[in-house]
């Protein structure tokens, strides 16, 4: 049988080509079971990111590719397995998903009819300056480009400003001193050509951009037990390797763009600023006094016991 | 989908189209019926969600915004004084006013994002010189014609953005990349006015001395559009503001030139709104049947398909891009431009991005298409909008034969583009480095 | 209608003219003084939305949707008349199309309490309530439109559906243009 596939956007580079396109591509490999996938990446059908959900809800896809930024447009609780300031490193993502997912996937079954089954972490999204930017106090009076509230709310907290603006456009921007500052994966930065025009990098992880595949439950009932648990199983090994991957595409792409080898990405000669106490006490407190705060109401809003939840889980192991 | 399906759904949506069905309304039917048919009704749900994406679209802004910037420099009165201050100053060249027609249009194209109402305007004022100083008619009509399809190459260029928004280029990007092919094309067409008056002279009666002072008087007249063309392809270029800041500028910076003017009037604004909703809901009405329609494209494989079928036939890319050029001029002589555009685009892109193509330097080849299609017969806007101007109601094929040079040009010259690739990408990188 | 039309097409520009100068605004404000407003673009997106509905209206009035007319042009008045109403019935389906898929937009967005991502949080349902408001009045003008052209048609009035529907686009505009250039100058 045929499944419908919604998957990352092309751009996305080597975990799209390496790891997600070919296991939807041979779908009966990956699964072992006597299926197909019809793929197609998100970028070439038109359909916005944000709309994954509904996607998923409305039958068009089976399966889909969810982007966590953007859905929690739709379902804020998504975003509760990495506020900002919430993982700055791997080893916080992966507690931040062992703790929480589990909420975020009664929400999806119950209000967006999605199986939620697996997700994994783009990478730590960190800083590239173009004046030199000694740590994250230095931020105070720069106009940074952020992509999503969270992290607005965040650098309005430091002292900085705030610009929301796409993402082509900003490696120009850089070059030409209309932000002093951007937010991304080392990796995109790599591919965009950003260290062509910025200085230096602060490796502090602002956020993970988590991303997660969603079946439509009804799709998912009508396979027997046997086939849930092989499917559950074949997408419980693509995250495992994704989570690697995804780490050692993070840290080639900062060697790489610091001059360093081995490298098979294109070399740039950045200056790394090595995060102090400072910043990780500054990513901290931003968790509890600006991102978690602001994420709360809203979330609040749209599923009841949200927050509390998260602060029973969550912020609990972070001692808040 | 196998490419013979794609093929006979191509046909069956050209006849409707052919048969003068709403543009817009067919790439609905076809996207809506199509996605029904392959993946029932859910896909047509998830059109909501896409209709709602293409509109709230932050880059699309930018589209009605540079069609008001248009209206309010020529309902103004702008653009007509601007061409009479170039007529005083190439009004003598050989070849004469003609020049002022293609410099004319080429500033004009400069400071607006669409071409009809320029070309109108432009006609409208200099026919009657034309006529007065004996120039051949054909030529007269031709360069009225030709100059008008430069708007769209100039930025801003809607159909530009409307590219970038279907290609997922950088907007930026592509109108740094369109004023180098500009001012060449430009340059082209007036090299070919002067070659010819050399070689054929047209005999019209020479144009009376112009003193230089009242040359110089007239430069005041081409201070504004200067300005406004700075103010947005500077501020583009220099990173200093995107696309549809650079158009909210360029708006605000108009609207001050009409005051200090003394030109503003709630008619003068009211004339300038009719005309920007009435353009604008054309063209968006159009995307939005594009981007459902791209939906089903894209699910149905048939970019895939069309892709498959290209790589079969072992082009390379230089032969490729030979073929669409014939494609596009075929295309373009029977379909409007800005259908043409997104209708083709979805398609064509994954192919010429397979066959190692630069997408912003096609962005500049896909524009020159359009260019040959606006004045190509039987459907050419530009054509239509010339020989409606003109008052003696001569032959439809006049302006069509006095175009024909222009057309060669054109091909001439994306044939020059394919060769050096550089001059449409240089500038753009510039940009970085 | 036209006078709707007219309505329409103010609000339409208005809106433009007011984002133009909230956007001028905030760019000065960044470059100068390194503040931005924030919202310029979320604000963007919901004037084209809505401007978008409005303008879809008013290009229907003044007869500016595109057709392609190379046949069309060389038929005798009868088809025409037919085609014209096939064109308007397409159009009327587009627009009812659009409110419908509008509407399951909106109550969605009211179901989930989608809010933008943005510095506002602006709850989606309000923007894509007025702009659902705007589609459907566009879809009332086609409609209603569709009414007319159906009486017409039915009683053989070929010349007064190709008069009142027909595509003439760019006679029509070359004229405004003309008209307009006399007044100008
Ligand atoms: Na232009
Ligand atoms: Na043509």
């Amino acid at each position: 049988t045929q499944f419908k596939v919604l998957g990352q956007p092309t751009s996305i580079g080597k975990i799209f080509d390496e790891l997600e396109k070919p296991f939807f591509e041979d779908f009966a490999k990956s699964t072992g079971l006597d299926v197909s996938a019809n793929y197609n990446p998100v970028d070439t059908t038109g359909i916005k990111d944000a709309e994954g959900l509904r996607m998923v809800k409305s039958g068009l896809f089976d399966i889909v590719s969810l982007r966590f930024s953007p859905i929690s447009r739709d379902a804020p609780i998504a975003l509760g397995i990495d506020l900002v300031g919430q993982n700055p490193d791997y080893k916080s993502a992966k507690q931040s998903t062992e703790l929480f997912l589990p909420e975020v996937k009664k929400v999806f079954e119950a209000s967006f009819n999605t199986k939620l089954l697996g997700v994994w972490p783009f990478g730590p999204q960190v800083l590239f300056c173009k004046p030199e930017v000694a740590s994250l106090t230095g931020l105070k009076g720069k106009k940074v480009r952020v992509f999503d509230q969270s992290m607005a709310n965040f650098v309005d907290s430091l002292g900085g400003t705030p610009v929301p603006m796409a993402f082509p456009e900003v490696q120009q921007a850089l070059q030409r001193g209309v932000i002093d500052c951007a937010l991304t994966g080392p990796s995109s930065a790599n591919a965009a050509g950003w260290p062509e025009v910025a200085t230096t990098v602060i490796p502090v992880g602002f956020s993970m951009a988590f991303n997660g595949y969603g079946m439509n439950l009804d799709r998912w009932n009508t396979l027997s037990a046997d086939q849930q648990a092989a499917m559950q199983a074949a997408f419980d090994t693509l995250d495992a390797k994704i989570w690697k991957r995804s780490e050692e595409l993070y840290d080639e792409a900062m060697r790489c763009n610091s001059g360093g080898e081995p490298c098979s990405l294109k070399s740039y000669s950045l200056k790394v600023m090595k995060p102090g106490k400072a910043d990780f006490d500054a990513v901290k407190k931003a968790l509890a006094a600006n991102s978690f705060p602001a994420w709360q109401k809203i979330c609040d809003a749209s599923t009841e016991g949200c927050s509390a939840a998260w602060m029973k889980t969550v912020g609990k192991a972070k001692g808040l | 989908m196998d490419i013979q399906t794609v093929a006979i759904g191509f046909a069956v949506m050209l006849a409707l189209l052919l048969f003068s069905l709403p543009v817009a309304a067919v790439m609905t039917i076809t996207g809506v019926v199509g996605g029904a048919l392959l993946y029932g009704l859910p896909l047509v749900d998830s059109m909501g969600s896409v209709i709602w994406g293409v509109l709230n679209d932050n880059v699309m802004t930018a589209v009605p915004l540079f069609i008001l910037l248009g209206e309010i420099l020529l309902r103004s009165g702008i653009a007509d004084r601007m061409y009479e201050a170039l007529s005083l100053w190439l009004g003598r060249l050989p070849g004469g006013l003609l020049h002022s027609n293609i410099g004319a249009s080429a500033l004009f194209a400069a400071t607006s994002g669409s071409s009809v109402a320029a070309a109108a305007t432009i006609s409208t004022v200099s026919l009657p010189a034309l006529t007065n100083r004996g120039y051949p008619v054909r030529r007269s009509l031709g360069s009225l014609a030709a100059g008008g399809t430069l708007g769209i190459l100039i930025p801003p260029s809607v159909n530009l953005l409307i590219y970038g928004s279907l290609a997922g280029e950088s907007v930026g990007r592509l109108f740094v990349a369109g004023i180098v092919p500009g001012i060449l094309l430009t340059s082209l067409f007036s090299l070919y006015i002067l070659v010819e008056a050399k070689l054929f002279p047209g005999h019209e009666r020479e144009m009376s001395q112009i003193s230089w002072s009242d040359r110089f008087q007239s430069l005041r007249y081409l201070v504004g559009p200067l300005l406004i063309f700075m103010i947005i392809t500077g501020s583009i270029y220099t990173g200093f503001a995107t696309p549809t800041e650079s158009a909210a500028l360029g708006v605000v910076g108009a609207l001050m030139i009409v005051i200090v003017r003394g030109r503003m009037s709630l008619d003068f604004l009211g004339q300038c709104f009719v005309n920007t909703a009435r353009t604008s809901g054309m063209i968006l009405l159009i995307i939005t049947g594009a981007f459902m329609l791209n939906v089903t494209l894209s699910l149905g494989g048939v970019a895939q398909a069309a892709t498959d079928w290209v790589a079969s036939l072992g082009l390379s890319a230089v032969g490729l891009l030979i073929a669409l050029i014939a494609f596009y001029i075929i295309l373009g002589m029977f379909m409007d431009v800005l259908s043409m555009m997104v209708l083709t685009i979805p398609v064509a892109l994954p192919i010429i991005k397979a066959a190692g193509i630069d997408p912003i330097w096609f962005g500049i080849f896909i524009i020159l298409m359009c260019e040959l299609g606006l004045i190509t017969p039987p459907v050419g806007m530009n054509l239509y909008v010339v020989h409606g101007v003109r008052a003696d109601n001569g032959p439809f094929r006049d302006v069509a034969l006095g175009a024909l040079p222009y057309v060669v040009l054109m091909i001439v010259f994306a044939l020059i583009l394919i060769v050096f690739p550089g001059l449409v990408t240089w500038l753009p990188n510039q940009m970085h480095s | 209608m036209k006078l709707i039309s007219n309505i329409a097409a103010w609000i339409f520009g208005a809106g433009l003219v007011g984002l133009a100068l909230f956007v001028t605004a905030d760019v000065i404000a960044r470059k100068f003084f390194g503040l931005s407003f924030e919202g310029a673009d979320e604000l963007g997106g919901y004037v084209l939305a809505v401007g978008a509905a409005l303008a879809f209206l008013v290009a229907l009035v003044v007869r500016a949707h595109m057709r392609i007319d190379v046949i069309y042009a060389r038929l005798p008045v009868a088809p025409r008349a037919v085609l014209d109403w096939v064109s308007l019935f397409t159009l009327t389906c587009m627009a009812g199309l659009m409110v419908w898929l509008g509407w399951k937009m909106l109550r969605d967005s009211m179901a989930y309490h989608s809010s933008a991502p943005t510095p506002w949080a602006t709850p989606l349902a309000w923007p894509q309530g007025v702009w659902l408001s705007a589609l459907a009045l566009f879809f009332l003008i086609t409609a209603g439109s569709l009414i007319i052209a159906t009486r017409d048609l039915v009683r053989g009035r070929w010349r007064e559906v190709n008069a009142r529907f027909g595509s003439s686009a760019e006679k029509d505009e070359l004229d405004a243009e003309l008209a307009d250039l006399k007044r100008r100058r």
